[in-house]
């Protein structure tokens, strides 16, 4: 009974805690609004008009994956299948864009357009918020697609090889396996790009999120917005429905130490042709962006770099705090939760994390406000630690995903040779497993920290007052402040980012090599 | 030297049945060789024993006291005086060849000193490579290792999970010889997995036969060779 009573606690506790702290909030709000909405008349908010934003968002964010997508595919089978001198730094260079914050490149993309077109206004359209989300999230279909084709047996190309040429063996063979593994990068950057709220929010597009912002946060008509959200969150679970399957493991979150066991081709010709691509890839999407916004930083008044530095330099202590704080909690729960997975076979947490890691920001961060602004809650809505959940339902899911396939790439058998040596499970956890685990766990804290030190989607809607963050501060003061100071502000956000990225890619280098055996 | 009793055992994957109404007695002190094709359910015998599967039905027993029953673990993995070779062989990829064999001593608090662990490996000729870490050794050193770890613990019985397949021969003949001259010296009950008849015949004091989960034919090699049954399939 007791050892019943263990494992029911061992199960179910975390999955529990994560309901309680970010299902529950979602679902009370949603549902206290449909109960009300009889009487309040707040249906009416889902109109024509609604449903026009959210077609119109659609088809952008549709737009968007099938570019970045199509752009992130091709990359991947270079990098992957191709053996070209440097892929190494070409896939880290590329990965930049999905690391740092996306109002970052928002910021910088209209100044490249100021600096070379004399106005931003063409970037301050639809048109501006494809070209910059496709630019950032082409590089999660590169993670996706070139996961895949890494797996990709050697014996299933030669087979393939031996009966056609190789342009027909990528388009028959190749391609059409990964064909799923496709599809779930367009589903997953579609999400994305409709959920977030930062690019067209700095662009002052009219896109649903930012509507449901503007509703909650300008017009206080907390209704609409939560009938919006009702909307937003509906298609989101269709989108994800089909993909649930491979999504809930998400192979792709992988600290991969077994390398590329598939096959690589060498490229007799056009490799100059490949480099120069990728040169120009890299140019547009990360140097570019960063050139221009030290050019448009260092073209305002004399001290308008020092004033900003004066003016985020709390934000920058506050932000490395929380991000800190954030990246221990999440790659705490992430390893509970993938050893619940992998090791215990619940699911729960899983499912729940993979379920507010769909949901829109905006979403997250109005549930939170409704739910958690009671006397009994206090202390969680007037402090940071509101904040933090939101990190944990944003960013849970991806950590625990590399958490649990670092699970999967260490046998069993490793765990029941010490158990029969005589250790415990505790000791099992600490002495075979954690040190094993190493690299999963230090990528993930490493991803935790860049994610939640970029957040702006549920930071702008939850941060209790007298609390300052980078994002957060530096799209408050670009309403009014001049261009110049919000690149500077950005600049200094961005250098941040990269110096701590730089700090632990140096230290992992170290770290990595003692746990070579792996 | 311990026997191994299953008595009525019922065991499955899921829906697939691996043993049904499974009954045995493995001979304490020889060497019993599980002979079957894929599937026929000679690892989940090993693991069973093991303590690493539960039961659904029946209870098994090593030396008279049960060990396991129904939807029951009795006595732990570590608890049983067994070694496990895994087919994988399982050597823990972060500690050296030394930390993998004194890690076992360490856990069950057995006295130890350097010289018990390097007279096992000496057994094996191995022990000049006491620092090296598993990816540094060849396949057959790597196997040698994960022998001499479970026969460091002094185990009554030496369960072993086709350990010697995919390796040349003349290194398996080594080991065979080497687990033989130790069995002289301190003698433990082997269970030794196989799908090679020839290995089975070479190794086996008994043989037993198994088929989607059921005994269908058991004796010593001789007995087995005569019977021409499985030789002929």
């Amino acid at each position: 009974m007791v050892r019943e009573i263990k494992d029911f606690i061992i199960k179910y506790l975390l999955a529990l805690v994560l309901t309680v702290l970010l299902i529950v909030p979602v679902l009370a709000t949603l549902f206290s609004w449909l109960l009300k909405a009889g009487e309040t008349g707040a249906f009416t908010y889902l109109n024509k008009e609604a449903f026009l934003l959210i077609a119109k968002s659609m088809l952008v964010s549709s737009l968007v994956a099938l570019f970045a997508t199509a752009i992130g595919t091709a990359c991947g089978f270079i990098l992957h299948k191709i053996r070209i001198k440097g892929s190494g730094i070409y896939s880290i260079l590329l990965l930049i864009p999905l690391l740092v914050s996306p109002y970052i490149f928002a910021v910088a993309w209209k100044d490249i357009w100021v600096i070379l077109m004399g106005n931003a206004s063409p970037v301050n359209s639809f048109a501006g918020v494809i070209m910059v989300h496709t630019l950032i999230y082409f590089p999660l279909a590169i993670l996706i697609t070139g996961n895949a084709l890494a797996n990709i047996h050697s014996g299933i190309e030669d087979a393939g090889l031996l009966v056609t040429s190789f342009r027909r063996m990528v388009f028959r063979i190749l391609l059409p396996l990964i064909r799923p593994v496709i599809s779930t990068s367009y589903i997953l950057i579609l999400i994305f790009s409709l959920s977030d709220f930062s690019v067209p929010a700095f662009f002052g597009v009219r896109t649903f999120t930012v509507e449901l912002f503007t509703q909650f946060s300008a017009f206080y008509n907390h209704d609409a917005a939560i009938a919006q959200a009702l909307l937003l969150v509906f298609l989101c679970l269709v989108l994800i429905l089909s993909e649930s399957r491979y999504l809930s493991s998400a192979p792709f979150f992988a600290v991969d130490v077994k390398g590329n066991l598939s096959r690589t081709y060498s490229l007799s010709k056009n490799a100059f042709i490949v480099h120069l691509i990728f040169l120009l890839l890299i140019v547009i999407a990360v140097v570019m962006p960063v050139c221009m916004l030290l050019i448009q930083s260092l073209s305002g008044k004399q001290n308008e770099f020092l004033h900003a530095f004066q003016l985020l330099k709390p934000a920058v202590f506050q932000s490395l705090k929380m991000a800190l704080s954030g990246a221990v909690i999440i790659t705490l729960i992430g390893l509970l939760a993938a050893h619940l997975q992998e090791r215990n076979h619940s699911s729960m947490s899983n499912w729940i994390l993979l379920g507010t890691f769909i949901l829109p920001s905006t979403v997250l961060g109005i549930a939170f406000i409704k739910f958690y602004n009671q006397p009994a809650t206090a202390i969680i809505y007037a402090t940071m630690l509101i904040v933090l959940i939101g990190y944990l339902g944003k960013f849970g899911f991806i950590i625990s995903r590399i958490m649990g396939n670092g699970f999967k790439q260490l046998p069993r058998s490793l765990e029941e040779a010490a158990a029969i040596a005589g250790s415990n499970s505790f000791r099992r956890f600490f002495k075979i497993l954690l040190p094993l685990l190493f690299p999963s766990l230090f990528t993930g804290f490493v991803l935790a920290f860049v994610l939640c030190l970029g957040e702006l989607g549920i930071s702008i809607m939850v941060y209790p007052p007298g609390t300052e963050l980078m994002p957060v501060k530096i799209f408050t003061i670009s309403a009014n402040a001049s261009q110049s100071l919000t690149s500077s502000m950005t600049l200094i956000s961005f250098s941040v980012t990269i110096f701590f990225l730089v700090l632990f890619y140096i230290g992992g280098k170290v770290l990595f090599k003692k746990y070579r055996y792996v | 030297m311990f026997s191994i009793i299953f008595d009525h055992v019922a065991y499955s994957y899921g829906n697939r049945d691996v043993l049904d109404d499974f009954s045995f007695c493995f001979t304490a002190g020889k060497i019993t060789c599980l002979l079957g094709p894929s599937g026929s359910g000679k690892t989940t015998v090993l693991r069973l024993i093991a303590g690493f599967e539960i039961p659904q039905q029946g209870v098994i027993k090593i030396e008279e006291g049960v060990v396991s029953q129904p939807d029951t673990i009795i006595v732990p993995p570590h608890k049983r005086e067994v070694g496990f070779i895994f087919q994988d062989l399982a050597l823990w990829p972060h500690f050296t060849v030394y930390e993998n064999i004194a890690f076992g001593l360490n856990e069950r608090k057995m006295p130890h000193n350097k010289n018990i662990i390097t007279d096992m490996l000496d057994v094996f000729g191995i022990s000049d490579h006491l620092k090296k870490y598993p990816h540094q050794l060849s396949g057959g050193q790597k196997q040698m290792v994960a022998i001499a770890r479970s026969l460091v613990l002094k185990p009554k019985i030496l369960l072993m999970d086709e350990p010697l397949a995919n390796i040349d021969i003349e290194v398996k003949n080594n080991i065979i010889i080497h687990l033989k001259q130790l069995r002289q010296e301190n003698p433990f009950t082997v269970l030794y997995v196989t799908h090679d008849h020839n290995e089975a015949v070479d190794i086996g004091d008994e043989i037993v036969v198994l088929k989607l989960g059921k005994v269908i034919e058991s004796g010593n090699s001789e007995q087995i060779r005569q019977s021409g049954r499985l030789f002929l399939r």
